[in-house]
């Protein structure tokens, strides 16, 4: 069953004249981790937008669930709110309180192994424990679809692998539709069990990846990450 | 930097006492070189002019919880969208350049027919303090990363909690930063806030706000040179502390709202 479904979306931002996202159709099934890649600019982060309720299309539809989490690029955390209370935010706006809406926070952060961080505040915490303080609260409210807007482009490669592992290691433990967006080929190889290629605005290729996990860098790996390469630096419009 | 909280004993210390004590000698060397006619002191006791000072204080801090109360919502509104910042930014612009003196008389007269002198003071100190505010929220609510913005819509927060849970806290440093601007230009026009006889038709010293600011300029006008050192002394000790144990405190602790 497919979860998001764009049928033939534009959209064009103010003050721009090539759309940011232009005619796509494409669906996300319930369940699946997918991966959007492609080069600064080309839209992926309005494709994001989209399914998160952010933007608006200008043309065509996008079906999407109604609880839609996203876990920004910097953590997006609130400075003034602790690490717990910032995990707990969507969760209080809910009208969560008390033992429940703590249960919930700690259970979160343990996923993520920061439950040490609790009472810490974000300008305390490195940037791997600010993504990872993200990813919990945007769990935390338990949605349908968690988007991960390009959460591990600031962060070491020690780092970034073990925060791989625990995405994945939390998508398998709840079942989430994720929706990941990188410019990273690699990251989408070892995340994704799909890689959706946008160029210009548009999809230009999709790669399904039936590599199991955890996914490490052996020939297999290597064969789907130099496919997508080819793709990815093809000129469409070579100059003259 | 300035804004920084002193944090050795010599620099609490210079804070404290140091520096006031030296700008209060300052002044009264001045006052006793420049003003050569003499007259008797007497006229006010310290415990009067202690009084007087928190009488001062308390029309700075009506005056202040007022442009805060209005300056929070106006500066929200001219960044609510763009229509409404490029109908009310001129606006406010145009109004804080009218200098506060030229609304002063006519503030009086209307206060003076309403027999609500208080009013008139903090009023003009109301005006005074207001634009501060409002130029350093908007300056602040300008500068909210849009991913922040994104993530309170994400988690369901609009309306007044919105306001309350991520504008008024996001902005947080720049309110303290414009109270203390505000709270200093308080101070700059207390002295004709409280003497307001001289803006009244045919006005008297009677008709003078007690307060520091009227002591200043009566001690003044009467050549009490005492009175006016003390007063002053007071007035610099009394900001000094206000400085030292609420402003450079709020600042300090408004770092944590900064976004990195």
């Amino acid at each position: 069953m497919n979860l998001i479904l764009f049928r033939n979306v534009s959209k064009t931002y103010e003050r721009e004249t090539s759309p940011a996202v232009d005619n796509v159709s494409f669906a996300v099934r319930d369940g699946e981790m997918a991966c959007l890649i492609g080069p600064s600019g080309c839209g992926k982060s309005t494709m994001l937008k989209l399914i998160a309720g952010l933007e608006s299309p200008d043309t065509g539809t996008v079906d999407r669930p109604k609880k839609v989490s996203v876990s920004f690029q910097f953590g997006a955390l609130f400075p003034w709110l602790s690490v717990f209370e910032n995990v707990a935010l969507g969760l209080r706006t809910a009208g969560k309180s008390g033992t429940q809406l703590e249960r919930t926070v700690n259970a979160e952060l343990d996923a993520m192994r920061i439950r040490e961080l609790s009472h810490k505040y974000p300008g305390e915490l490195s940037g791997g424990q600010r993504q990872r303080v993200g990813i919990a609260r945007a769990l935390a409210v338990d949605p349908q679809v968690l988007l991960l807007d390009e959460p591990f482009s600031a962060l070491d490669p020690e780092t970034t692998a073990e925060l791989h592992d625990d995405v994945i290691a939390a998508w398998k433990r709840t079942k989430k539709t994720i929706v990941l967006v990188s410019h990273v080929i690699e990251e989408a190889v070892s995340m994704g069990e799909r890689v959706i290629l946008m160029k210009a605005g548009k999809i230009e290729a999709e790669f399904p990846i039936q590599l199991p996990y955890p996914r490490r860098e052996n020939d297999g790996f290597h064969r789907d990450v130099m496919k997508i390469r080819a793709e990815f630096f093809k000129k469409n419009h070579p100059s003259v | 930097m300035f804004l920084t909280y002193p944090v050795s004993v010599r620099e609490r210390l210079y804070s404290l006492l140091i520096g006031p004590l030296l700008v209060a000698a300052a002044i009264y060397l001045v006052v006793s070189l420049f003003q050569t006619e003499v007259a008797e002191s007497g006229v006010a006791t310290w415990h009067v002019l202690v009084e007087a000072s928190f009488a001062t204080l308390a029309r700075i801090t009506v005056a202040y919880i007022l442009a805060v109360v209005v300056g929070i919502p106006l500066a929200i509104l001219a960044t609510h969208n763009r229509l409404l910042e490029k109908i009310l930014l001129p606006v406010f612009d145009v109004l804080e350049s009218v200098p506060i003196l030229a609304f002063f008389p006519v503030v009086v007269v209307m206060f003076v027919r309403w027999d609500f002198m208080e009013g008139a003071a903090v009023s003009i100190l109301f005006l005074s303090m207001l634009w501060n505010i409002v130029f350093t929220l908007v300056g602040g609510l300008k500068i909210i990363p849009q991913d922040i913005v994104n993530a309170a819509r994400i988690f369901g927060l609009s309306g007044f909690a919105y306001v309350r849970r991520v504008l008024i806290p996001a902005v947080f440093p720049q309110l303290v930063i414009g109270s203390v601007l505000a709270v200093a230009q308080g101070w700059n026009l207390i002295i004709i806030a409280e003497a307001l006889h001289t803006y009244i038709p045919h006005g008297n010293p009677s008709q003078d706000l007690f307060g520091i600011g009227s002591i200043l300029v009566s001690a003044a006008a009467n050549a009490h040179n005492t009175v006016f050192a003390e007063a002053l002394v007071i007035m610099v000790l009394m900001i000094a502390v206000l400085n030292l144990f609420v402003w450079q405190r709020l600042i300090t602790y408004s770092q944590r709202f900064r976004f990195d």
